[in-house]
Parts: structure tokens; sequence; C-alpha cells
């Protein structure tokens, strides 16, 4: 019997992010972060997002409420978890599970502002480790022996671990 | 900061290496219509050295607005129809219509829970429909913004209510509040019935932490309908602007 894997890939979002996409979560989500924080802040006392989480811990809910301001460009992946390769260089990972977080933010700086969107895979059967390369199937496909199955071979880059397995 | 940098010369990679030279079908199911450019390249060590993305550029992001940014926030809730119209007026200036004022709205489902989820835990959640009853709108010349939603149900030590934040254009806030409901015989409270919960326990506007002060019942909205057609909520909120 194979194990079933899910993988998690933490993507971290700063000032130095380029792509369009980055770019876009990196502005929209500090203009949400501007504006919600105030709810919690109501006198205008803190900046950083780690005071105002220190002195006021509900504003721990800022990381779903952030999220409203980038679910629309996860939708725009259409479930293609991205960054994340096989040895062909192909962006193979599917997901339908995310959660954001807001690392750090300045309301003063935006340069300071660091968010991250971890994608949680669908599940995979994880077939073997060939060196330093994982081996796995979609785990859609029937476990029979006798069947040839397709698989991605991959390395696991840095912000991405195994999240879940299933024997 | 290596692996930051190791992560961001993958991008560079991919963006400054655009050769497309074969069409090379995938064997996996995902992205069966990309195409292919070769050039590996990617970590500084053996360890973590990885093949860079090498596929047709795309999707193309767009510019998006905020998922509360529609005026049904129903997102599947179940319950009887609330069609929610508020009126958005500036007390520095006779309470006159204020256009342009981006107001919030949010309130729990019929059972009394809201969409939310933790940040410190590792939970993951769908991303579909996350923010359901979670509404923003942007107040036209009369200063109205109008939600589609259900009716909220209600928790322990709470009367019924809707969260409201205003902000000005330029998402400055200028009010937090909450709308109170009507009470007593034929009102939509009393026929809502706290839907499957009953009204057992519930918690009374005067008896409320929030609206108990609120004697000349100001922060009360005008509530009609009934649970066959749904139910119509009218109020004017006055905010500083």
């Amino acid at each position: 019997m194979r194990r079933k894997i899910t993988l998690c890939y933490r993507k971290v979002i700063n000032v130095n992010s380029i792509s369009t996409w980055e770019r876009l979560v990196f502005t929209d989500s500090f203009t949400e972060f501007k504006m919600q924080s105030q709810y919690f802040d109501q006198e205008s006392k803190y900046y950083t997002f780690a005071e105002l989480l220190h002195n006021v811990p509900t504003a721990e809910k800022l990381h779903f409420l952030v999220s409203g301001s980038i679910i629309n460009y996860v939708k725009q992946l259409n479930e293609v978890i991205p960054d994340v390769t096989n040895n062909l260089g192909l962006h193979f990972l599917k997901f339908n599970q995310f959660r954001f977080e807001i690392i750090n933010s300045d309301l003063r700086n935006i340069d300071k502002h660091v968010v991250a969107i971890n994608f949680y895979s669908e599940q995979l059967n994880h077939i073997d480790q060939i060196g330093d390369y994982l081996l796995t199937s979609k785990s859609n496909i029937s476990d029979n022996e006798n069947r040839e199955v397709l698989t991605d071979m991959f390395a696991m880059i840095p912000y991405l671990t195994i999240y879940s397995i299933k024997q | 900061m290596e692996r930051k940098n190791f992560l961001r010369s993958l991008l560079i990679g991919a963006v400054s290496t655009p050769a497309v030279i074969n069409a090379c079908k995938k064997s996996s199911a995902a992205d069966e219509t990309v195409g292919v450019t070769t050039t590996p390249t990617g970590g500084s060590s053996a360890s973590n050295c990885v093949v860079a993305p090498t596929e047709t550029e795309g999707p193309f992001p767009t510019k998006a607005p905020a998922s509360y940014v529609r005026s049904d926030i129903t997102d599947g809730q179940t319950g009887y129809k609330l069609t929610a119209k508020i009126t958005i007026g500036n007390s520095n200036n006779n309470c006159s219509a204020l256009a342009g004022a981006i107001v919030d709205i949010w309130h729990c489902d019929a059972e009394g829970n809201y969409s939310e989820y933790g940040g410190t835990s590792m939970q993951s959640t769908n991303y579909q429909s996350v923010h359901f009853l979670r509404g923003r709108q942007t107040t036209d010349t009369n200063g109205l913004v109008t939600f589609t939603s259900i009716f909220p149900g209600w928790y322990s030590g709470r009367a019924t209510h809707i969260h409201v934040h205003v902000y000005n254009a330029s998402g400055k806030s200028l009010k937090v509040t909450q709308i109170a409901f009507p009470e007593g015989s034929g009102t939509a409270v009393a026929l809502v019935n706290g839907y499957k919960k009953g009204l057992s326990g519930y918690t009374y506007n005067k008896n409320d932490n929030v609206f108990s002060d609120d004697t000349s019942g100001i922060e009360i909205a005008t509530v009609t309908g009934n649970t066959t057609s749904g139910f119509e909520l009218k109020i004017q909120l006055s905010v500083p602007a």
C-alpha cells in the first residue's frame, strides 16, 4: 500500500518580489492591511503588525481578513501551485486549499510589508525516493499493480515540505 | 537570505530565458497545453540544484478587487433573505448624503458563526467562498449601499446585529459601529425566531453590552418583511467625514 502525501509550499512575498502577480498580492494586501487594521486600533496607536498583535491579540484575525484582498489572485492561478516544478521544469502540483499570512507590516513603510501564501497540494501517491528526488503519481489514479502509472519526479526546494501523510 | 535569493534567481531565470525551442508534451494531466523552454538553471549547490520553470508564460494576472466587493454576500449560506439598505450621511455637514464612502459589513450565519480562520495554526482553507457574509460596497450619490444576504442568527451574549465599518474613499476609517434589530411581537427577530436555536437564552438589546446604552434607539434599523418573501433592512448612519 502506497503512502498518500500532500505537500505545502509557502510562498513568501516581499518588497523584492518581482512578478506581476506577486506585486499585485504585495500592494493589495498592504492596502487591505491599512484599512482593516484600523478596526483593531481605533486610536491609531500602533504602526507595525507585530506591535498591534502584541497589544491587541484579536488582531490575529487580520491574517484571515486581509486574505480577502488576495483571494481573486489565488483564483487566477487556476489551481496550479506557482514556482514548484518537476524535473522537466513543469508546474505539476494542483491545489484547492490555501492559507494567507501576514508575516510583518508597517503602516508607515510598504517596504516592511511581508506576506506568505501557503498552498496545500492535492493528494499524491508517494512511490519512491530516488537520490534527491521524490517520485509521486496522481492519487486519483487507481493503485493497480499491473497498470502503467504516470509519475512526477521532483526535488524538495526551499519552502516546500510534506504537509501530511496517510499510510 | 540565501533561500530568498535562490527563489528570486528562479524567477529571474524564468523571465530572462524565454527561448522556446521545442514543444514537449508532459506526461501528467496538468498543464497539457504548455510549451517548453529548455534552460535548466537553478540553485548554487548540488543539494538545491533544480530545474527552473520552463513553460510558456502565463496565466496572466490582472488587477482584481478584494473578494469583499460584491452586493450579494450570501455565498451559499442558508437562511431567510435579507436586503440591507444602508445610507451614509456626513455628520460634519448636516448629515447630508456621503458619496464615495467605502462600507464594509459582516455578520454571523444562521447558527451564529462568522467566516474566519486562525493565522497561527497550519490549518488550510478551501479558497472558494471563504469570506461568506462579509461584503464591501461604495456609496452612490445618495450615500446608499445595498447588500443581499441572509437574516443573521445569534450567539450567546449578543443581540442580533450587523457589523459596519465605514471608510472614506482612500480607506481611512470614519466609523466602526453595529446595526441593531427591532424586537417584540411581529418583528423580524420574532418571526425568524433564532432559526433552529429558538430564542431561549437570547440577549435582547437592553441587556446587550453594545446596544444597552442606545436609549434613543438610533442604532436600531427599520426592518420589514416576512419569512416567505424575505426581509428588508433600512438605516441611516452618520459619520464624521
